[in-house]
């Protein structure tokens, strides 16, 4: 690594590169551990003394937290949109950018400006619109009208990423299997999906993310306690808890609860995906 | 079937899915928001046409002017804050200065991975009169009743809320950055060190040369992230007090939903498209000025 040949920094330096990531590092962690510690509390000892940890913590804040506020739905409500959407995103990421990398087609120069355009949309361009179309036609409400939208969104950036990484295959297998009598679609099954697991993966752990915690499409596009996913049965559980912070703070960490896990296992994958994603495009 | 037959059917059912799931979503509202911009509508009966009288009472309410302010603000710290430090903690980590890199990168990622609402309420906590953030002031300045009282000023209730954007999302591009600082062709370094180049000259003629075209990408990334942080600042203070805090996404949802003028709602939409499209050809003509002056064409 040319590192070793660069003079590595003087004691000052390092001292003050040490500094500031250990700012950096508490100024990340500090909130979520006194989140973490404070959810144990009860409102009053949380309000009297905010900064020490209590020696008898409070379980029942979390018992309240799940029963009273639901979290159970809205949980599953968020694994099921997460899930469908992400699944169908990486699919569809990789058969779109099966046609637009091998099929050498003009139009699908066409077809990738109509999606890179998606890259600059934001939510909020449609959302009203969205919300319209979707309510004439009997969508709002339902749990398609949300998946419908999330996989539209992260389609952009699946097919540019399936398209680059399929694009790097060489011509030669497809073109063997053709001449062994194989369809195109067989191809899309058995040679070219098994051997996209990286993209794959980075496809699902950058969509996973995107759909487990966004807010906009579930909060506008349904209402009631029976289709909403965590965000938003956070925003309206914890978000109006103005006097019980203790249960409010249990909620919060029961929401952040999945991700962390998740990100303390995949975080490894999660940050090439971020890195790769960005790169790519 | 004839080859090119079966080649063309493969490719409709291939890639018309994907197309028709997105035009539907994403093509179709967007333009269907453009005619709606130019109607009164309530959300009952009929929309009514009336040209751009949505476009100017947009223009002159006071409230969305104050809202644009907060969202170019948002843009402005996220340009010019979360891009230099996220640069200077992966050039940190990359240059080795300190050990444990893993360890600091995972944790410096990790506010990215909870969702903006928790973020928010969190935050708001932190700084309330029961937190922790107003706690350590008064154990710092020795004054028992501090609280934060930044959001009663009409100019500067933001800037909490521009420090908490900050505080989630430099990771992201500290992790991005130093991503492409390693996929730097380190014989260029090579050569830069044995041709007894300084470290401030590294920098600034190999490094961030090479650098160019993510530190675009990651601009075009923090702007349209900040017109969209819709999440976070509902959450937070929707808006609030009396519309401080209010960003433009935030006003075209009131407009809409909470007092039914979902003509002018649209019309905001529409805004938002431009003002994105607008911004990002700014910055692109920015770098390919900077680019062609400096002769760091790739």
């Amino acid at each position: 690594m040319a590192n070793k040949r660069i003079r590595t920094a003087g004691p000052v330096g390092k001292t003050i590169a040490y500094a500031v990531m250990l700012l950096f590092t508490l100024l990340t962690v500090v909130p979520i551990i006194w989140l973490f510690y404070s959810s144990f509390k009860t409102h009053g000892q949380i309000v009297q003394a905010p900064l020490p940890p209590t020696l008898e913590p409070t379980f029942s804040n979390y018992v309240e937290a799940w029963t009273v506020g639901n979290l159970g739905t809205y949980l599953l409500n968020s694994i099921i949109y997460t899930g469908v959407a992400t699944t169908a995103t990486v699919f569809l990421g990789l058969s779109v950018g099966y046609g637009f990398a091998k099929f050498r087609y003009r139009i699908s120069k066409i077809l990738i400006g109509f999606f890179m355009i998606g890259l600059l949309i934001t939510v909020h361009s449609v959302i009203v619109p969205l919300f319209i179309i979707e309510t004439r036609i009997g969508l709002a409400n339902t749990r398609l009208g949300v998946i419908i939208p999330y996989i539209a969104f992260g389609l952009p950036l699946a097919v540019y990423l399936g398209m680059a990484y399929i694009r790097s295959m060489p011509d030669s297998i497809m073109e063997s299997a053709r001449i062994d009598g194989a369809g195109y679609l067989a191809i899309f099954r058995r040679i070219i999906v098994p051997m996209s697991a990286p993209v794959m993966t980075t496809i699902t752990i950058l969509t996973f993310i995107s759909h487990w915690n966004e807010f906009v499409f579930v909060f506008v596009l349904t209402s009631g306690e029976r289709l909403r996913s965590l965000p938003v049965g956070i925003n309206a559980f914890a978000g109006t808890l103005v006097n019980n912070f203790g249960l409010q703070f249990a909620a919060l960490v029961i929401g952040i609860v999945p991700m962390i896990l998740f990100y303390l296992f995949f975080h490894r994958q999660m940050k090439q995906g971020f890195a790769e994603g960005a790169v790519k495009v | 079937m004839t080859d090119a037959s079966l080649k063309r059917w493969s490719y409709t059912a291939l890639v018309l899915p994907g197309v028709l799931i997105y035009a539907a979503v994403i093509v179709i509202p967007i333009f269907y928001s453009l005619g709606l911009s130019f109607t009164e509508w309530s959300g009952f009966g009929a929309p009514e046409f009336v040209g751009f009288d949505n476009y100017t009472t947009i223009f002159s309410d006071p409230v969305f002017l104050h809202g644009l302010r907060n969202n170019l603000l948002i843009v402005a710290v996220s340009v010019l804050g979360q891009i230099p430090i996220g640069f200077v903690l992966a050039y940190v980590l990359y240059r080795r200065m300190v050990k444990g890199r893993d360890f600091f990168e995972t944790m410096i990622f990790l506010p990215i991975t909870i969702s903006a609402v928790v973020v928010a309420i969190l935050w708001d906590r932190i700084f309330s009169p029961w937190g922790l953030f107003t706690a350590l002031v008064r154990d710092i300045t020795a004054n028992p009743d501090w609280i934060m009282t930044i959001s009663e000023n009409r100019q500067l209730a933001i800037v909490p809320i521009l420090f908490v954007i900050l505080w989630r999302y430099i990771g992201i591009y500290m992790i991005i950055y130093l991503a492409n600082l390693q996929k730097i062709d380190s014989s260029m370094i090579e050569a830069a060190v044995l041709d007894g180049a300084s470290e401030s000259q590294i920098l600034t003629r190999v490094i961030l040369p090479s650098m160019l075209t993510v530190l675009f990408y990651t601009s075009i990334l923090a702007i349209s992230g900040s017109l969209k942080s819709f999440d976070l600042i509902f959450a937070m203070t929707a808006g609030g007090p009396a519309h401080y805090t209010e960003v433009v996404s935030i006003y075209m949802y009131n407009n809409t939903f909470t007092f039914n003028k979902w003509g002018v709602g649209n019309a905001v939409s529409i805004v938002i498209v431009l003002l994105s499209v607008g911004l990002i050809t700014v910055v692109r003509s920015l770098f390919g000025r900077v680019t062609r002056r400096y002769g760091w064409e790739e």
